[in-house]
């Protein structure tokens, strides 16, 4: 029988190999997506339904009076909802992984463990980058004007950025309660909050004074910000630096956690 | 190859020190009832449980100290099914084929084989989602034997198949066995174990009970049982006369019946009979019955051995 037994690996090789196993669920992650292409609508659709009902719907009542148009408030904000949305199939796609088993199958190849996170996380981010971009035609059906074509790519790609930061504490999350009923459970319990009580819809100062500072601060208000100051050609750079602060924060946490959590054996 | 493992898990005491070895070419079957420990001895050798204490070491790799090593050199169908529902079989093998970094010629050369090999190719280009239990299972075997591995790793590979896959199944691990791979076979089946298994280790709670060849098991503990029944009390009381130098009988008068352990194979039962019939003893009905993993149990955990009652049961 011939026998494959590679040789040893270190360093350098070792990061290759993390780098061809990331590519290998990448892989996986596109004939998933191929077979259920709704994957791609979920992506999509939460960004859409925010997009058409708060701009008809509530638009009048919450631009009333405001002297911008409020589609053109709004369409930044709903980038970054997208971009979280998105993010979530991290989540559930690892809960289900390890609800169907296929994590002790991983577990006991050789391969990068990361792979089996940051495969999914970068899945999510690529996922995001073509939701969002049909989020942005859609806002330019609907009347809305980026300031530049710049300022739009720009936008589109931190808040990918902010989405991925989030997918990564959804990981975490997934490794923990490895149920996908549950996670989806648990996010309506910390993003639906974070969502509303954000500058995403609509200004801080149109909020009730003590939940100001909260909605300020909270990372979706500031990538929203952030997102709209890049979108308007007026970025803020405090606002700037806060997301992608928040970002860094939510990668230098989680990321280890989640693989920690993930690796934990019993 | 397993040195004293032991494993718990709070109060419960999953495994206490199980010690084997297996060497190249061999089988050992790990055989057990429901909660023995079989899943926890094969999740700590495949490093997917941590090992309290004892050691174990595959292909001199220790599987504590180097897990990446082992896990290039195990391959691993544990008790249910770790494959990909939405990726067809050929994508599962090649997902895990990738991921073993096997060249592109060599993982394809090898995924064609396997489907052939394993007669899949009815089924291969479907999700797994949509495979049957059986299909399924094989499907999951077979990704174990995607890097041709040193030492297989099988959690109760039968169950649930029917008579013909289980047939395949076992073809397979013979063969397999005949190449020179490591394996170790956890089932709840004596005939399992003793169909494919050069060694057999019973636990229980955890515990090792028996170890030996499937021919020393049966011949120590799991004998066939000749129940004879008998068409009166007289008749009983004749047969008991007649068949009190004998050892392991046992009686149960209520059913009017006699059982016999038997460890002279076909010989010995017909000589039961003869002598019985001879004395003109009238027997109603009679039946060899085969030991069973519960005979095997109850043999070989508590009092039971020294009481043949018990073993009628
Ligand atoms: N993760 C866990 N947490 C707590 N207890 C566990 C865990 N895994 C196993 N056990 C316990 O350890 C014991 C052995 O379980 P194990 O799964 O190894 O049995 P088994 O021999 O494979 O049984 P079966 O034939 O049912 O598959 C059982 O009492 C089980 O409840
Ligand atoms: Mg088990």
């Amino acid at each position: 029988m011939t026998t494959i037994q590679p040789t040893h690996r270190r360093g350098a090789t070792r990061l290759t190999d993390a780098g061809r196993d990331i590519a290998t669920m990448l892989w996986r992650d596109t004939i998933r997506t191929a077979r259920q292409p709704e994957m791609l609508v979920f992506a999509v659709v939460m960004g859409v339904f925010f997009l058409v009902l708060f701009n008809y719907v509530f638009g009048g009542a919450i631009g009333a009076g405001a002297e911008v148009d409020y589609l053109q408030f709004l369409v930044p904000g709903v980038f970054v909802i997208t971009a979280l949305q998105g993010a979530q199939q991290s989540s559930m796609g690892l809960a289900t992984d390890l609800a169907e088993g296929v994590t002790d199958r991983f577990r006991s190849l050789p391969m990068s463990q990361v792979a089996v996170i940051a495969g999914r996380t970068l899945a999510d981010a690529f996922r995001n980058l073509v939701g969002l971009a049909l989020v942005a035609l859609l806002a330019l059906v609907m009347g809305y004007r980026f300031d530049s074509a710049t300022g739009a790519v720009a936008a589109i790609l931190l808040a990918t950025a902010v989405g991925f930061g989030f997918s990564w504490l959804g990981a975490a999350i997934a490794a923990k309660v490895r149920q996908p009923d549950m996670v989806g459970m648990l996010s309506m319990f910390w993003l639906f909050p974070l969502m509303l009580a954000s500058t995403a819809f609509a200004p801080a100062d149109s909020m009730p004074g003590w939940l100001q500072p909260f909605a300020t601060y909270q990372p979706i208000s500031v990538a929203s910000d952030a997102v709209r100051g890049l979108c308007d050609g007026a970025l803020d750079t405090g606002d700037l630096v806060l997301a992608v602060g928040w970002t860094v924060g939510l990668l230098a946490v989680f990321a280890p956690l989640s693989i920690r959590i993930y690796t934990e054996t019993d | 190859m397993a040195n004293a493992l032991a494993k718990r898990f709070g109060e419960v005491v999953a495994v206490d020190d199980v010690s084997f070895t297996v060497g190249a070419s061999e089988v050992l079957g790990l055989l057990g009832p429901n909660g023995a420990g079989k899943t926890t001895v094969v999740r700590m050798l495949t490093t997917l449980s941590s090992i309290d204490s004892g050691s174990a070491s595959i292909a001199g790799h220790d599987v504590a100290d180097d897990p990446d090593a082992v896990r290039r050199v195990i391959g691993l169908a544990g008790q249910s099914a770790a494959v990909d529902e939405k990726l067809s079989a050929r994508e599962n093998l090649e997902l895990f084929a990738r991921l073993y970094k096997l060249a592109k010629p060599i993982r394809r050369r090898r995924i064609a084989d396997l489907i052939e090999r394993f007669d899949m190719g009815e089924f291969a280009d479907r999700p797994a989602s949509t495979y049957s239990g059986g299909q399924r299972r094989r499907l999951d075997i077979v990704a174990a034997l995607v890097a041709e591995p040193l030492a297989l790793f099988l959690d109760e590979p039968t169950t649930g198949l029917d008579p013909r896959s289980r047939a395949e199944v076992w073809d397979a691990v013979r063969s397999l066995a005949n190449e020179g791979t490591s394996i170790l076979l956890t089932t709840q089946y004596l005939d399992e174990a003793d169909q494919l298994a050069d060694q057999i280790l019973v636990i229980d709670k955890g515990r090792t009970v028996a170890t030996g060849t499937p021919e020393s098991l049966k011949r120590d503990v799991g004998r066939d049982v000749l129940e004879v029944s008998l068409l009166t009390d007289d008749d009983l009381q004749s047969a008991r006369r007649l068949l009190a130098s004998e050892e392991g009988v046992s009686i149960d008068p209520e059913d009017c019946r006699i059982d016999f352990s038997i460890t002279g194979g076909t010989r010995q039962s017909l000589d039961v009979l003869r002598r019985l019939e001879d004395q003109a003893v009238n027997i109603s009905d009679f039946q060899l019955r085969r030991p069973t993993l519960d005979d095997v149990f109850l043999a070989l955990t508590g009092s039971s051995a020294d009481e043949p009652e018990e073993i009628s049961r």
